[in-house]
């Protein structure tokens, strides 16, 4: 049974594939065993066409939208699709070989097949808490080249015909220090993509296949064209925009640019990432795929959060990037730690494009996530391999036009959850003793940046921190007067006469038992000129403990003084401050 | 004493009243404007009018009350002063929330803002205490920081205090202790300690909950004792007088105020529990609800007579972490907008029509049709008046407004423009019960559909089509059918402990000593309800999960457990677990999250007398015929016969396509349909089988 292709089948098509992706989200988070998925919520699903372009992705993980295709484009290099039968599932990792943005992130691809051909694809990602590698969690800031990030899996076949292939699975378990969790992981993510197929195969049966795909395709142009009538705004031209990245990953204070020239030309957009710096020789470097991915994603922001996350957002833009260059490394170049340059490569494409469009014209985040908290590997007596606590503790959002910045909140391209410390502390040998935010760690400005957030563990036992690092040195800028946000910064021993900072440089640090860890977000830029912030606000920030007095008067010239439990404002003493130029 | 027993549901337009006579069975149904400034005003109307009716309140043995008011408090951020107690050092959970933002278009909305703390820091204080991961005490509790609180919290002015501190669900000594004190200072304070609420483990979802808790249940209570004095004015009889809750039960007025929290996801509860009485009724235990309303459409599922449950929903971005029915809602309803963008793409909502301007055929200055329009061009909807005619519709309003706004864009004619909005409205509704059903492993062909509210039966059967949904259940009144469910409703308390260890390393007999503290509570609390021990029912869960997983699922177990019980309930984990997702591991160790005991206090069942049965063929209901289109009857309208609701009786019989109308509402019965008429006076729209 087919049915004609109108815009009423076309949508019926649309809020179906979205119910599809919907449930492999669901099932992929009911049915995560590793923290990292059940806690942090770093998976994803997506229906495809048979060469790779999304028809459907849960805006989770908006990073995900340019993982997918590629890993489809590595498979089919490897596979032809009647090579392919029902109940074959394949497994990838490889960034080169495939689309993973890096080991950790293991993808499922199952063909679908309706009426005895291949409609497309389902694929599920989810990240590991280990895949072997230089250090527990994998994602070592030691890490050379790729063969230093943990297994590296082209696109292989994992299930045949409805069978898990052991052998497989055994190189894999093999291979991490977690076996129990990424085996579990894996099993749910094959079981999310089996789902989708079987939607998607109903879906056909229903519609007719041919309908369903004609209608993709028209879902793709009404995207794209979407977002072409919004690019059509915006003035043509072309605008340069730079982030930095503090280091390279040997080195601590030499920057890694991002920077790219968007060229807006009536309703395309044309970004040049060219620029940008050299490849890294630490695992700092991102491929391609992903920085579309991250375009999308300013686009989307930009154009409309509405927007279907499929690949009409693909059609609009145009990339260039520089082989050998950080946002287009040769292999093997490592590339584990590619979150980094995603978040600032993030920054680089809203830094030009606020030339053009107002509400690009936001001030710079703090991006935290496992760049600043690097991953606790806790070595029990008696068990040989140690536990792996992979936590992703967010940034801040930089200040808006219009508000302020978002404290303690995942940004941009990621958003990891926060695990919670009693399942931390009844599954870890640790402590928190310390979970708060970092007053005046938001950048001032008329409207202040967001907050980071302060957590402190205690280990229990002889633990590992493995570094990886990103923007600690690097404050988050502000906009339009705004003033930079405060670093992170990572501390052992605070507050003890063996207190010191460590650094990406540092490598990984050994603790011992009673040893504290404290880790410190940096907060988002401000938007504005600091003096300009009405003294009432400045005031309810320092009687909600967001800034202290001292910050109050050096960065806002409001001068707040106590008065009993409460605060007020000093006025003459304000008036004059505020007055004086400069 | 207690002839009636009385329920008013507060809605949004209307507060429906439900008065069932025990004396004659007979059900009055009675709709009272809503009085959002005070909503007590609407009950003691509606008190009065039956009372000017001859209904003696001192004869209403049994009041039930579906409120809004803890929910609006929190909507629209009324809801009292609260203060904040948090172990010293942790405010960043209040402040983090779950740190990442909700999934869907929040992620690429740069203007993204957290809702506003309802206790900021500035009323915050930090105890000095800790309680550690097996409940031991890091720290001991600092007196004097709880002294520094009260002082701060009177400085700040509070009017209400919520007491979260780490690993109380292991050892709430502390929050206790800090609880009494608070309140020995100031009685007049509303103090909520976490580990009263909500013993469970996940710090930021059970400070959310105790803080919201907090927030509404001064206002909720002011409002409770308020109906106390308006109920006990007219001499209503004192003690039975019951809350509905988001669980599904409800609660005496006496503890309503002490949980507010627990009325705040309450609204659709009343229809899921009607439906389980009905769909018990009919001897048929698994069924889906179906609630279709003007902007939104509620559907749960309920199996072997037992509604899904969740413990986990979100009001206006902040999260609510009680055990509630498990209720899927879109944005999809009668007055659901259809729209057709720049680009030629439909749109079906989220905006709707609301009450005002309603949909264009109302006449009352709508423009944009909505699905409500579609019904009425495609004379699913009568074409003439709604209502008993109360309603004029004006359908060349209609017509007009989806031929200029719908076909004429999409290039379509009138027909296939509003097929196409209905499909479409379908689809989205369809998806939500798949939602719930497949998604989880059920195979929805095998539940019963049960619509109602406004739209749903005009909607259901072509749903159930599409799903391949054999039965559709169509109750006698469905427009105020979920105010009826509420006089159905049991009471019911949850109470839970966490305590996180491997089931392996548990002999039954820890279990039992486990369970046996809660089972005292459970049925103490059931006891000062004034329940007699043969209404107290006790029903113990285990929440158990695979080694490493973050979610559980919940095994009901039988008390006390003998050798080998333990096994069997890892079993039916396994079972469970591949059922609801796909896969079990039953190599893999399991562990215990939660020891949860659901105490039930039964409320006398109330009986309505079944309809008498036909003696007339019939062709006595037949009102006439109409034009109606059915997509699988091809694309223009066909003559189909109209039934009158109130003379088909039991017994009856036809075949669909048919329309079956009534006062407050409308059923479409599909070409692939058949209907009859069942001793309680449901419809029973059953999918004629279909020779292979």
């Amino acid at each position: 049974m087919s049915e004609r292709l109108d815009a009423i089948t076309v949508e019926v098509v649309n809020q179906s594939v979205a119910g599809i992706v919907q449930e492999m989200q669901n099932a992929l988070f009911a049915t995560g065993y590793s923290t990292v998925i059940r806690e942090s919520h770093d998976a994803s699903g997506a229906i495809m066409t048979a060469d790779g372009r999304v028809i459907a992705q849960h805006t989770v993980l908006p990073i995900h939208l340019g993982a997918f295709p590629a890993c489809v484009e590595g498979l089919l290099r490897r596979y032809s699709l009647d090579e392919m039968a029902p109940g074959d599932a394949f497994v990838v990792n490889h960034p080169y070989l495939g689309g993973s943005p890096h080991a950790s992130d293991m993808a499922i691809i199952t063909p679908i097949f309706v009426d005895g051909t291949i409609f497309g694809f389902a694929g599920s990602m989810a990240h590991k808490p280990d895949i072997g590698g230089l250090a527990p969690g994998s994602n070592s800031g030691a890490s050379r080249e790729l063969f230093h990030d943990g297994l590296m899996v082209p696109p292989v076949r994992f299930w045949a015909a409805g069978v898990l292939i052991r052998e497989v699975e055994a190189i894999i378990e093999a291979n991490t220090r977690t076996p129990e969790l990424v085996v579990g992981d894996l099993r749910g993510q094959v079981g999310a993509t089996f789902l989708a197929a079987d939607r998607v195969q109903r879906l056909c049966a229903r519609l007719g296949r041919a309908t369903v795909l004609a209608a993709a395709e028209r879902l793709f142009d009404v995207t794209a064209e979407r977002i072409r009538s919004v690019i059509r705004s915006w003035p043509d031209g072309e605008y340069a925009g730079e982030a930095t990245l503090h280091n390279d990953g040997v080195e601590d204070g030499r920057p890694v640019h991002a920077r790219v020239r968007v060229r807006i030309e009536g309703d395309r957009l044309h970004a040049d990432f060219s620029e940008s710096s050299d490849q890294t020789a630490g695992p700092y470097n991102i491929r391609p795929d992903l920085v579309r991915a991250v375009t999308y994603y300013v686009l989307k922001c930009l154009a409309g959060p509405d927007l279907p996350s499929n690949h009409g957002l693909a059609m609009v833009v145009d990339t260039v990037f520089r082989d050998g260059s950080v946002l287009s490394p040769r292999s093997p170049a490592p590339v584990n730690t590619y979150i980094a340059m995603a978040l600032v490569t993030t920054e680089a494409l809203f830094d030009a494009l606020a030339n053009a469009v107002p509400g690009a014209r936001i001030a710079h985040s703090s991006h935290g996530g496992a760049l600043v908290t690097g991953t606790l590997s806790h070595f029990l007596p008696g068990r040989g391999a140690p536990l792996v606590m992979y936590e992703i503790l967010a940034g801040a959002m930089g200040a808006r036009p219009n508000s302020d910045g978002v404290s303690a909140t995942s940004v941009h391209v990621r958003n990891a959850a926060i695990t919670s410390i009693e399942i931390l502390e009844t599954e870890f040998p640790v402590e928190v003793v310390r979970f708060d935010l970092a007053a005046d760690s938001g950048g001032p400005g008329r409207w202040r940046g967001g907050l980071g957030l302060v957590r402190e563990y205690r280990a229990l036992g002889r633990s590992r921190r493995v570094a990886r690092g990103g923007r600690e040195l690097t404050p988050p800028p502000g906009r339009d007067g705004g003033l930079p946000g405060r670093s992170s910064r990572v501390v052992l021993n605070p507050r003890t006469d063996r207190e010191r900072p460590v650094t990406a440089r540092d490598g990984n640090v050994e603790l011992e038992a009673g040893d504290v860890i404290r880790y410190e977000l940096g907060g988002g830029g401000g938007f504005g000129d600091p003096l300009a912030r009405p003294a009432a606000e400045v005031l309810a920030d320092v009687h909600e403990g967001y800034v202290t007095p001292g910050a109050a008067r050096a960065d806002y010239a409001v001068v707040v003084v106590a008065d009993g439990l409460a605060w007020r404002i000093d006025e003459a003493a304000t008036a004059a401050l505020r007055a004086r130029p400069g | 004493m207690s002839r009636y027993r009385l329920t008013i549901d507060t809605g949004g337009t209307f507060s429906d009243l439900v008065l069932h006579d025990g004396a004659t069975g007979a059900l009055r149904v009675l709709k009272v404007p809503s009085t959002p400034d005070d909503p007590s005003r609407a009950v003691r109307e509606g008190i009065e009018m039956l009372a000017a009716d001859g209904v003696d309140p001192a004869q209403i043995g049994f009041f039930f009350h579906g409120t809004t008011v803890a929910t609006n408090a929190l909507l629209m951020e009324r809801g009292a002063r609260v203060g904040l107690a948090v172990t010293e050092g942790f405010r960043g959970i209040a402040e983090a929330m779950e740190q990442s933002r909700p999934f869907g278009r929040t992620i690429f909305d740069l203007g993204f803002t957290k809702p506003p703390l309802l206790a900021p820091e500035s009323r915050t204080a930090e105890i000095g205490e800790r309680v550690g991961a097996r409940g031991q005490v890091l720290r001991e509790l600092d007196l004097a920081s709880i002294d520094a609180a009260i002082a701060r919290f009177e400085a700040e002015q509070v009017e209400a205090v919520a007491i979260c501190f780490l690993f109380s669900f292991m050892n709430g000594d502390h929050e206790q202790v800090v609880r009494d004190r608070l309140r020995a200072a100031h009685p007049e304070w509303w103090v909520s300690a976490s580990s009263d609420l909500l013993p469970q483990i996940r710090e930021y979802f059970r400070l959310s909950t105790t803080v919201i808790n907090a927030y509404v249940s001064p206002v909720l209570g002011r409002y409770v004792n308020q109906l106390e004095r308006i109920l006990d004015e007219h001499g209503v009889a004192p003690g039975r007088r019951f809350t509905m809750q988001s669980n599904g039960g409800s609660t005496p007025f006496g503890s309503t105020s002490k949980t507010a929290v627990g009325t705040i996801l309450s609204g659709p509860a009343g229809g899921v529990t009607a439906s389980i009485a009905l769909a018990a009724a009919a001897g048929d235990e698994s069924i889906i609800t179906f609630d279709m309303g003007g902007t939104s459409c509620d559907v749960a599922l309920i199996q072997g007579g037992v509604p899904a449950m969740t413990t986990h929903g979100k009001v206006a971005g902040r999260d609510v972490a009680l055990p509630m029915l498990d209720i899927n809602t879109v944005s999809a309803g009668g007055g659901t907008l259809a729209t057709v963008d720049a680009h030629g793409a439909l749109h079906l909502g989220p905006e709707s029509a609301g009450a005002v301007p309603g949909p264009v055929c109302y006449g009352r200055g709508g423009t944009i049709p909505s699905v409500t329009d579609a019904d009425v061009v495609l004379g699913y909807l009568n074409p003439v008046a709604l209502l008993g005619g109360a309603l004029a519709i004006d359908a060349a309003a209609a017509e007009r407004s989806i031929r200029e706004r719908v076909a004429e864009p999409l290039g379509v004619d009138l027909w296939r423009a509003a097929t196409g909005i209905v499909r479409v409205v379908n689809v989205t509704m369809a998806e939500a019960i798949k939602a719930i059903s497949t998604n989880r492993g059920h195979d929805v062909r095998g539940f019963t559909l049960v619509p109602f509210g406004g739209a749903g039966p005009v909607h259901a059967c072509q749903i159930a089509v599409d799903l391949g949904i054999r039965t559709v259940l169509v109750p006698r009144t469905p427009g105020v059918f979920s105010a009826q469910g509420l006089m159905l409703s049991t009471v019911k308390h949850d109470h839970v402990r966490s305590r996180l260890e491997p089931l392996l390393g548990l002999a039954e007999a820890d279990v039992n000593a486990r369970f046996q503290a809660l089972l005292a509570e459970a049925d103490a609390g059931l006891a000062d309800d004034g329940f007699v021990p043969a209404d107290r029912q006790l029903r113990p869960l285990l929440e158990l999960r695979y080694a490493g997983q973050g979610y559980e699922l919940a095994v009901p177990v039988t008390l006390p457990l003998g050798p080998g019980d333990l096994d069997r309930c890892r079993e039916r984990f396994d079972d469970l677990h591949a059922r609801q997702h796909g896969h079990a591991a039953p190599d893999q160790p399991v562990e215990v999250v939660n020891y949860r005991v659901e105490a039930i206090g039964l409320v006398p069942p109330v009986t309505v007398p079944d309809p008498a049965p036909a003696t007339e063929p019939v062709e006595s209901a037949l009102a006439g015929h109409r034009p109606v289109l059915f997509p699988s009857l091809g694309d223009r309208p066909v003559d189909v016969p109209v039934y009158e609701r109130a003379r088909l009786l039991p017994g009856h019989a036809f075949a669909g396509p048919a329309i079956v109308e009534q006062y407050d509402a409308t059923t479409v019965v599909c070409p692939e349909q058949d209907v009859t008429v069942d001793a309680r006076g449901n419809l029973v729209v059953t999918l004629r089988e279909v020779p292979a």
